[in-house]
């Protein structure tokens, strides 16, 4: 393969796009959140989705709400996640698609089974093949419209990568992460395809949240009255490589070059 | 005729913004109180649903991604959140009045206190919603409220002093105040440019399966139906204009609206009247209702629409039955419909900007659009939207407290 | 910035609040203020009702009774608010007395008619509309003074 590896925005480009099962179009979930295995070079392992995905990246109120409401129902001691792992991916456009037969999330299933099953002429509420559990049922039907899945503490989520404060090699504040620069050059996932390498931040010089896509050249501003708005919110932009990072935690981002060092991103 | 059936869905969307029992009535207000001087509101409000709805068909069919997943995708999960939060009121509060007007239609009809047709009225259209298929569902409604067309028939009859309504497009009434005016021109925006249009037309858009090669027929259905929408609620204006302002009336309830074309028609035209007044709320029933479960599946990522078995989209379905039953509940409470529009008309209004944002965003993102992104003249009249969508959203809940909704 | 959409429940609840309820008349300028915006309303709903007299034939018997039955509901409510509002000195009773007699005679008129409505249909028309058209004018008036 000589084509060079694809770049990709995680927040533009990846998450919140919608999850569809390749076999019969059906709508899945959104990209609630990215797992990385972390490490020198982290890289994406897995598409994240439900309330546990979502709800940490909403945070305050209602992102506390959703997280607590799931835990209610699950049994595990750490629940995680609906998870689907990255070497299932397709195709990455306006949807994510996915190979496989994925079952649905837990509230579809149960909803199917113990309320729209129950409404007559409703038709489809069969479910379809489901490999994992094969033709084993009656027993378990309580069990089987229930999550499964446990937490993965030692793996990080992309999400928590966005809107932390970056500090300077001296500790002065340089700015806020935007986005997460995503290359596939990483390594082989299920012998299939390069996983999704984290490449490096984008920082933008004032907190103003989202870049909307604004981050790409000037030729893509359009319209041009809003792109230079968001523009002029953001303050300067500046692309940090993966090696000009210092230190990661859960508050802050270290460098370890000064701003004036960082490349611009006019030449991405 | 086939070509002329594929813009029902255009027809559908543009009358449950444009004629709905709270634009129906406000446009009745509007003409009675201002005459024609607010008909620039109503084109204004036609350029902009057409800029934007155009763009949303345009994306559903080039990416098969409804406006829902748009604003989740370009807001994120908050600002997403905090819109989902703010239209589904709206689709409720706007599904209930609609639920509302089709029996009031019925009670105009009948005589029977419009209270006993609410529940029928709200299971029917949940067992549309259940098993009618989508395209069955907007031809047959889409067609019936085209009856309102009669309006414009009545208008012809009354024989308006044409001159006189002429010069009241540029001259407001000298004994109105600034604030009411200005109240008035946003709720008509707000009406004209409710989210709910884009959410159900662009998903509509999904759900007829269009590809790169309906483009024509996306734009058919937006150039056609909602220009229409808003002829016929100048014309209801107009009516309004004739009848009422001289004599000083204030129409406030559906039977008082539509005196115009009894007056004009007589028995005929009353029945044609009617049939299209239900027709027209019916759909918007259905439009709201919809709506709801679009947005509320399209922000989780959930599988949504009727072009899927309900068996295979539980979570949608369950969305649309449980807006219809708390939508009823609420209009039983004898909570007049009527007033309810009122008051979501506005708060649309201030939910606009959320809404129209992402999708001038997405239709400028090649990614997204390959070769069809927009041109420069949408872009232009989009960003001029834009702007003006703000100052409404500032402008509308102040001017709502000042002037005691429009009292 | 306080997004927009968090907004709405408190200002949907204030807006409710000041359209829900009557308030009180401050002084006699404020009361003639009511007292126009009263007759006003009462001179619309007599309109509606005189169109549907007016207009019989060209209107299905539900219809004609939906309207009317309206316009008497409007009329009573428009009556039972001003009645309710305490006139702040005597000059204002004389404004009460003047458009209570008229609300309140308007009332009376439409309820007949829709009474004969309900029954058989209204006796005299003609003398209706023409009652009803003076009624309106008066009403009319009376607002044109107190504006």
């Amino acid at each position: 393969m000589t084509e060079p590896a694809r770049v990709l925005h995680a927040r533009l480009h990846l998450l919140d796009r919608q999850v569809v099962r390749e076999s019969d179009d059906r709508l899945l979930c959104k990209v609630d959140d990215l797992e990385m295995r972390p490490g020198d070079r982290p890289y994406v392992t897995a598409i994240l989705s439900g309330p546990l995905a979502l709800g940490p990246r909403l945070g305050g109120l209602p992102g506390w709400l959703m997280t607590e409401t799931d835990r209610l129902f699950r049994r595990e001691e750490r629940p995680g996640p609906y998870r689907i792992e990255m070497s299932l991916v397709t195709e990455i456009g306006s949807a994510v698609r996915v190979a496989g037969h994925r079952q649905d999330l837990a509230l579809e299933r149960w909803l199917t089974r113990n309320v729209v099953g129950r409404i007559p002429g409703a038709a489809g509420t069969e479910e379809q093949g489901d490999p994992e559990s094969g033709a084993r049922d009656a027993p378990e039907k309580a069990l089987r419209v229930r999550e499964r899945g446990e937490d993965r503490p030692d793996a990080m989520r992309l999400g928590g990568l966005l809107g932390r404060t970056v500090r300077g090699p001296s500790g002065e504040a340089a700015g806020d992460t935007v986005d997460v620069r995503l290359v596939q050059d990483g390594p082989l996932l299920a012998g299939v395809h390069h996983a999704f390498r984290a490449a490096g931040l984008l920082i933008a010089r004032r907190r103003a949240g989202r870049l909307f896509g604004y981050e790409r050249g000037p030729g893509l501003w359009r319209p041009s009255l809003l792109g230079a708005l968001v523009r002029r919110m953001h303050g300067e932009i500046r692309y940090a490589e993966w090696d000009q990072i210092e230190s990661l935690d859960d508050e802050e981002v270290r460098l370890g070059v000064p701003w004036e060092r960082l490349r611009s991103t006019a030449d991405l | 005729m086939k070509r002329f059936l594929a813009v029902t869905l255009g027809i559908l969307t543009a009358f449950g913004g444009f004629v709905d029992i709270g634009d129906l009535v406000a446009n009745a207000v509007v003409g009675s109180r201002f005459g024609m001087s607010l008909a620039w509101v109503v084109v204004v409000g036609i350029i902009g649903i057409c800029v934007f709805a155009e763009m949303s068909g345009r994306i559903a069919a080039v990416s098969q991604r409804p406006v829902f997943d748009l604003v989740r995708e370009r807001m994120g999960p908050r600002a997403g959140l905090v819109n989902l939060g703010a239209s589904f009121f709206i689709n409720v509060l706007t599904l209930a009045a609609e639920i509302g007007g089709a029996a009031l239609a019925l009670e105009l009809v009948t005589g029977l206190n419009y209270l006993l047709w609410v529940p029928p009225v709200a299971l029917v259209a949940w067992l549309v919603m259940w098993r009618v298929k989508f395209e069955t569902m907007e031809r047959v409604f889409g067609l019936a409220g085209l009856a309102l067309v009669v309006f414009i028939v009545a208008l012809w009859q009354l024989g308006p002093d044409w001159g006189e309504l002429t010069t009241q497009l540029v001259r407001p009434p000298q004994d109105e105040g600034v604030p009411t005016y200005l109240y008035y021109a946003i709720a008509l925006l707000g009406g004209a440019m409710t989210p709910y249009e884009v959410f159900f037309f662009s998903s509509g858009g999904v759900e007829e399966r269009w590809t790169r090669r309906d483009l024509v027929t996306a734009r058919a259905n937006v150039f056609v139906g909602f220009p229409l929408g808003g002829v016929l609620s100048l014309t209801i204006a107009a009516c309004a204009a004739t009848v009422f302002m001289p004599v000083a009336a204030e129409p406030d309830s559906l039977g008082q609206m539509v005196l115009p074309v009894a007056q004009g028609l007589g028995k005929v035209g009353l029945g044609v009247v009617i049939l299209g007044v239900f027709a027209a709320t019916f759909g918007a029933t259905l439009e709201t209702a919809l709506s709801s479960g679009y947005s509320l599946s399209q922000y989780f990522g959930w599988q949504w629409g009727k072009y899927v078995v309900p068996g295979r989209a539980a979570r949608f379905h369950v969305t649309v039955l449980a807006s219809v039953i708390v939508a009823t509940a609420l209009i039983l409470t004898t909570i007049d419909p009527i007033k309810v529009t009122e008051y979501s008309l506005v708060f649309s209004a201030a939910a606009l900007p959320l809404t129209y944002l992402p999708v001038l965003m997405i239709a400028n993102d090649p990614d997204y659009m390959g070769e069809k992104v927009n041109g420069r003249f949408s872009n232009v009249l989009g960003s001029f939207y834009m702007v003006l969508l703000l100052v409404v959203a500032v402008a509308a809940i102040p001017l709502m407290i000042a002037t005691k909704a429009g009292q | 910035m306080i997004p927009p959409a968090r907004l709405v429940p408190p200002a949907l609840l204030t807006a409710l609040l000041l359209s829900g309820c009557v308030s009180p008349a401050w002084d006699d300028h404020d009361y003639a203020l009511k007292a126009g915006k009263t007759a006003e309303s009462a001179a619309s709903a007599v309109r509606f009702a005189r169109s549907v007299v007016a207009y019989r034939d060209r209107m299905t018997g539900p219809y004609a009774e939906v309207v009317l039955t309206e316009a008497v509901h409007d009329l009573g409510s428009v009556n039972d608010q001003f009645g309710g509002v305490q006139p702040p000195s005597d000059a204002s009773d004389r404004i009460r007395d003047e458009v209570l007699r008229l609300t309140e005679k308007a009332e009376n008129e439409v309820e007949d008619l829709l009474i004969q409505t309900r029954r058989d249909g209204v006796k005299d028309p003609a003398a209706a509309v023409r009652d009803l058209g003076r009624l309106a004018s008066e009403l009319s008036d009376l607002a044109e003074r107190h504006k």
